[in-house]
């Protein structure tokens, strides 16, 4: 506030003689001192004199000036993190300027898909993704704008809402630092992949959760399967039982991206699924989604066991699950692009997997992947997931997760379990994963000196 | 010479990215803005040791340190920050610290 005022003042006194040396006017020092107050007090809203309004206030950001970088750095709208109680940046004005997401963080705003331009944010703390993040996520098909929105408020919604399983609990709050993570992830992943980063983390402790795989969701639809994620999100979400709850969740999200086209037919699994799907869908994944939508739990289930699912659950969830599945395994993040096919493969993969009668999970699960991908390809009825991969595999997956579609969700708890264990083995990877996110996606920075 | 601890703060950054706009509409040059940059180090650094004296008393829960290159970063979880006027909550914040003596290893140079 006044110190700001009379910080600035001096400097200005003090570049004005450098200034001078160069040779300007004193016109662009002036230039430089409004820019400069401007900007200060549209972020901070200190008080302030000098505030000209530049044109549109970029600065919108509300969030600590670390939000700016993580907002530049991200371009991908996918802002993350801060859902603590970030204030809401008037995302457009960030996104604008910035990376084009706004970020908005409302702060502990329950999902609520706030489409406002993507930004998710992702509140370390067990608050999985209060922010709702309208776009972020999920670039996949370079929509990733798109994605954000829901993909963003998927996140939210996962963290928060009251995981009907109380495993989902647990894990969801290892889901949400992983989907934070993920989310994190996601966003860098949407530039470069497709969702399929970010949702994996989430994924992969959701299935724990099972339906908190909501979260995971979210981070799906980065993935250009989205659409497939958005469905296994969905459906882990919804849970078939909590599809309600992450209907919601999802709508929210899925209501910015509808468009994609994969309109959640459920309205409680599909409307998350939807969410979900939309935002994969743009990576022009066909919404698998509605088959997703059904079982969210299944399908997580099925993505977790991988397999242990039953092709019958699996193929329900392939779609979804295949993308979740795909997730989970922190290699999913990897995979991102390959998760899109996965949604489609996955499930579909999965099934073909439990054919072989790969049931382990914690084993087959690496080796599914591969599989998977592959299955995916040809299952993957989206076209971009073809171009993923091989179509050759979609071909057959597609064949699988029609028959599978079925799915029991009995099949699915039995892979939760497995999934769980499988966990651990992920979660390692994780751990670590969270600390540098955490650190560096911190809306709050204090920076100090200290005295030996 | 002084930490360019502070750049990356409100007001080092709107700095920052003012200097840019005037960079890029070729009102000042890049050399001129590192200039002024250092002569914000400067004041920011001499402002804040003379100008001010506030106390703030903080606790929360430590998440992670590190120190590495003379800097100490702190990601401290729930922390509350209580002032005389106020108080703040925050889920999470990231502190960091440079040594205040020399200025360690300075990348500006």
């Amino acid at each position: 506030p006044k110190l700001y005022k009379s910080i600035i003042e001096d400097v200005i006194e003090g570049v004005r003689d450098i200034f001078a040396e160069e040779g300007l006017e004193e016109q662009v020092l002036k230039d430089l001192k409004q820019l400069w107050e401007t900007k200060v007090m549209q972020s901070k809203a200190t008080e302030g004199f000098f505030r000209h309004g530049h044109q549109s206030p970029q600065f919108t950001l509300q969030l600590p000036h670390n939000f700016h970088h993580i907002l530049q750095n991200s371009t991908a709208s996918v802002v993350i993190p801060a859902g603590r109680g970030f204030q809401h940046l008037t995302a457009a004005d960030l996104g604008a300027s910035r990376v084009g997401a706004t970020l908005t963080f409302p702060s502990g705003i329950s999902y609520p898909i706030h489409v406002p331009a993507g930004v998710t944010l992702q509140t370390a703390s067990g608050h999985l993704y209060k922010v709702n993040v309208p776009v972020m996520v999920t670039q996949a098909s370079g929509n990733a704008s798109i994605l954000h929105h829901p993909a963003q408020q998927i996140f939210h919604p996962l963290g928060q809402p009251s995981v009907p399983q109380a495993s989902i609990a647990s894990v969801a709050q290892v889901n949400a630092s992983s989907a934070q993570a993920a989310a994190d992830t996601l966003q860098p992943q949407e530039t470069a992949v497709q969702q399929t980063t970010v949702f994996q983390p989430n994924v992969v402790e959701k299935n724990h959760l099972e339906e908190s795989a909501s979260t995971s969701f979210i981070q799906q639809p980065s993935v250009s399967q989205q659409q497939l994620v958005a469905n296994a999100v969905l459906n882990q979400c919804a849970d078939s039982n909590e599809i309600s709850q992450h209907g919601s969740l999802r709508m929210a999200v899925f209501t910015p991206e509808p468009s994609k086209g994969s309109s959640p037919t459920d309205p409680v699994a599909n409307n998350s699924s939807s969410v979900l799907l939309d935002v994969e869908q743009q990576g022009g994944i066909e919404p698998q989604e509605s088959v997703q939508q059904q079982v969210p739990d299944d399908i997580i289930d099925l993505i977790i066991v991988d397999d242990s699912l039953d092709d019958d659950t699996v193929l329900k969830y392939q779609n979804s699950i295949a993308a979740f599945k795909k997730m989970e395994p922190t290699e999913q993040m990897e995979s991102n692009l390959r998760s899109e096919k996965y949604i489609c493969s996955d499930i579909e993969g999965i099934i073909q997997l439990d054919g072989t009668g790969d049931i382990s999970p914690r084993e087959e699960m690496p080796r599914t992947k591969d599989m998977e991908e592959n299955e995916f390809i040809g299952i993957i009825e989206s076209e971009d997931l073809k171009v993923l991969e091989d179509e050759e595999d979609a071909e057959e997956c597609d064949s699988v997760s029609n028959t599978e579609s079925s799915s029991t969700s009995g099949d699915n708890e039995e892979l939760q379990i497995d999934v769980v264990e499988e966990d651990p083995l992920n979660s390692g990877d994780d751990v670590s994963e969270q600390d540098i996110p955490d650190l560096f996606d911190t809306d709050n920075v204090i920076v100090c000196q200290y005295d030996k | 010479m002084a930490s360019q601890l502070y750049r990356n703060t409100t007001l080092g950054n709107s700095l920052q990215e003012s200097l840019d706009e005037l960079i890029q509409s070729q009102q000042i040059t890049p050399q001129l803005a590192l200039q002024v940059l250092l002569q914000f180090d400067k004041a920011i650094n001499s402002a804040l040791a003379q100008r001010v004296r506030n106390r703030v008393n903080f606790r929360g829960s430590l998440n992670t340190y590190r120190f590495c290159d003379n800097v100490w970063t702190f990601v401290l979880n729930d922390v509350e920050f209580r002032e005389v006027t106020e108080l703040v909550k925050v889920d999470k914040v990231k502190i960091v610290a440079c040594d205040g003596k020399n200025t360690g290893s300075n990348t500006a140079e």
